[in-house]
């Protein structure tokens, strides 16, 4: 052990000392290693940022991290595929300390007409207080007020819609859908809300009354189309999962929101699996440099390394000597790469506005502003990544040192 | 196609109703000294032709800056719910129909050979750009219980007592004027129908341009609805002939008479 740490402490200073011998060299190394530790935690965080974006405004949309519904509501958010407000065993369970929020929903087809205009909405009846915690409504809104009861006679619709509709805030619009069977459900509502939402497509589309008011007007008393919960997170929905689809009558379908929406469950999933792989391909960039930086050190050195083991240096400890210069010099990259990312994304937490593009960014669901989401795990895999694989690939020209043969080493020029 | 077919119902309905209304009756309900109650004015106007049946026969005229298309129909009603509409020309359009029975609605095209039921979501469209609108027309009777009656003014005109009513929509009626204002002459003829929005803008107006005695009673045999907002675009309905209180036989409102005429 003490000869050990003999060696340690030689080999240490040798390789020191080794690592500065050419500077500029080290210098330009050490600037790629930290600017591509730097790209792999600054892109990381950005991609997180707005996938989680992407991710909470999916989930708020659908909305919920749990649904029970119609097994058919899915497929055709028909009025017909309604279920009964919870009630029994259900309410109970979602009574149960676990689940933070709960709603009763009505979501069906409508056209919405003013003297002027008519066009299809999504008309969505909620319950205002316990909604708010769900999707956030109101959001923003930009002129009256939000519904205030489960049985507010008003309308609340958005900027975008109102615009079309040539309609505006206190002026009275139809709603028309139709009740179970089949026929005609109609109503004035007088709009007592304008909204405003990041994407103008929801604003066109989604028109809010209370719940009570449209179980009236589509003869559904005591049904609605959905109920939606909330947990704390929705990367663990399981457990709430688990309760409530116990708890659910017969004929009813629980289903958590990875399950909803696929898109959003693969995209939750790809993050992990495209997060190495982004800092894989940095590091192979990287790694061709490193393995010359390291090449061209053994070979200004052949000479002398014919020296030390003519003098009784065995090879491993030249392979050790070698492999701990290529350590120094990732360590020191990995330390500059990491302050700079923190350096850059620390001052971008407060949103990074990408509003120059905020039309693309629609398209993929997300909002304008991106959020860089600086996780540790992160972190911790571009650091494992560089540091395992930056000695893996020393090894062939560290191993390749070590077996010069003396005598011909100390020969070359 | 559908959809034309459709929307040329509702406006034949309504101006069935609307022709059965003028020609209803000549005589007031209320005295002739004291101002009638608008609102009995209206219902007793209903009433009269409810239950009352008809057929004719009539030619639409839509009318735009750069085109015209005129339809030829037959319409057979009975009451404020039932009414059978089918097109006769031109050739291409010949053999639509549609059926409506209270609230609900059917139309048949030949060239697809199906019967559809019309969603709600179709009853607020525009046919071909026709300036009958559907709503306020597919249900007449509505005006009656989903409005508050004002009459505004009373005025002899040509030896008959006009009334101007106006109507104002309850809060939930499924309505989106601000107001209607109906002309109505003594005899029931309805000589005018205005649309007006929530900011007191008249969107658009129905003028019974000419009245003509048929089948024993004063009709408007001409209207012409237009909306304001397009001068020099109009739809015109003229009655060609008409029959009232005729017989019709129990099969006529129904889904199969719509498919396949028997007439």
């Amino acid at each position: 052990m003490a000869r050990f740490s003999v060696h340690f402490k030689t080999i240490l200073t040798l390789s020191w000392r080794n690592l500065w011998r050419n500077r500029r060299r080290t210098a330009i190394m050490l600037g790629a290693i930290s600017v591509g530790v730097w790209a792999m935690i600054f892109m990381t965080a950005l991609m997180r940022g707005m996938v989680d974006d992407m991710l909470n405004q999916g989930i708020r949309n659908l909305p919920g991290h749990v649904q029970i519904q119609h097994p058919e509501f899915l497929d055709d958010p028909n009025v017909v595929n309604s279920i009964d407000e919870a009630q029994g065993d259900l309410l109970a369970a979602l009574k149960d300390d676990g689940t933070r929020v709960w709603a009763n929903r009505i979501r069906v087809p409508a056209v919405i007409a003013s003297e002027r205009e008519s066009r299809g909405v999504n008309l969505v009846g909620i319950e205002p207080l316990s909604e708010a915690e769900i999707t956030g409504l109101p959001g923003q809104i930009a002129a009256g007020r939000f519904l205030e009861s489960n049985d507010d006679k008003g309308l609340v619709i958005g900027a975008k819609l109102a615009e079309r509709l040539e309609t505006r805030l206190g002026k009275r619009v139809v709603v028309m859908s139709q009740d179970p069977d089949n026929n005609i459900a109609e109503r004035g509502f007088r709009v007592v809300g304008i909204y405003r939402a990041e994407l103008a497509a929801q604003e066109e589309f989604n028109v809010y009354a209370a719940r009570a008011t449209l179980q009236k007007l589509l003869k559904i008393e005591g049904r609605v189309s959905q109920i939606v919960l909330v947990d704390d997170d929705y990367r663990d929905v399981e457990a709430l999962y688990q309760r409530v689809a116990e708890a659910a009558p017969e004929g009813v379908e629980v289903k958590p929101w990875y399950e909803i929406d696929t898109y959003l469950a693969v995209m939750f999933n790809m993050m992990d699996g495209f997060v190495l792989v982004w800092v894989v391909i940095i590091f192979l960039a990287l790694s061709f440099g490193l393995v010359n930086t390291l090449v061209m050190a053994v070979f200004e050195r052949i000479r002398e390394i014919g020296l030390i083991q003519a003098l009784g240096m065995r090879p491993g400890l030249i392979v050790y000597q070698i492999l701990l210069e290529s350590l120094l010099l990732l360590l020191i990259g990995l330390f500059i790469g990491n302050l700079l990312a923190l350096i850059t994304i620390k001052p971008l937490e407060d949103g990074l506005d990408v509003s120059i593009v905020a039309e693309g960014m629609a398209m993929m669901g997300a909002g304008s502003v991106i959020y860089p989401n600086l996780s540790l795990y992160d972190v911790m895999l571009a650091n494992v990544v560089v540091i395992l694989l930056g000695i893996l690939t020393s090894i062939l020209p560290a191993w390749r040192a070590s077996q010069l043969d003396p005598v011909r080493a100390l020969n070359t020029h | 196609m559908l959809a034309m077919a459709t929307r040329l119902s509702i406006t034949m309905l309504k101006l069935c109703c609307l022709l059965l209304l003028s020609g209803a009756s000549s005589t007031l309900p209320a005295s002739e000294t004291s101002a009638p109650d608008p609102r009995d004015l209206i219902r007793a106007a209903m009433e009269h032709w409810r239950g009352v049946t008809s057929y004719s026969e009539m030619t639409m005229v839509i009318h735009r800056s750069d085109w015209e298309r005129s339809f030829s129909m037959q319409a057979w009603t009975e009451g404020d719910k039932l009414s059978l509409v089918r097109v006769t020309e031109p050739k291409r359009d010949a053999g639509n129909g549609t059926l409506v029975k209270d609230q609900n609605m059917w139309t048949f095209s030949p060239k697809i050979n199906r019967v559809l039921k019309v969603p709600s979501s179709m009853m607020n469209q525009s046919w071909m750009g026709s300036d009958f609108s559907n709503k306020d027309i597919s249900k007449s009777t509505d005006i009656i219980d989903q409005y508050d009656h004002r009459l505004l003014k009373t005025e002899t005109v040509e030896d008959h007592v006009r009334y101007t009513i106006e109507s104002i929509p309850h809060e939930e009626a499924a309505v989106v004027w601000g107001k209607e204002v109906v002309v109505i002459r003594d005899d029931f003829v309805m000589l005018r129908q205005e649309f007006w929005d929530q900011d007191d803008v008249l969107v658009k107006e129905m003028e019974s341009t000419e009245l003509r005695e048929m089948d024993g009673r004063i009709i408007a045999a001409r209207m012409r609805m237009q909306k304001l907002e397009n001068p020099g675009e109009w739809t015109e309905m003229t009655v060609d002939a008409i029959d009232f209180d005729i017989e019709l036989g129990s099969n006529v409102f129904t889904l199969s008479n719509l498919r396949n005429p028997r007439q």
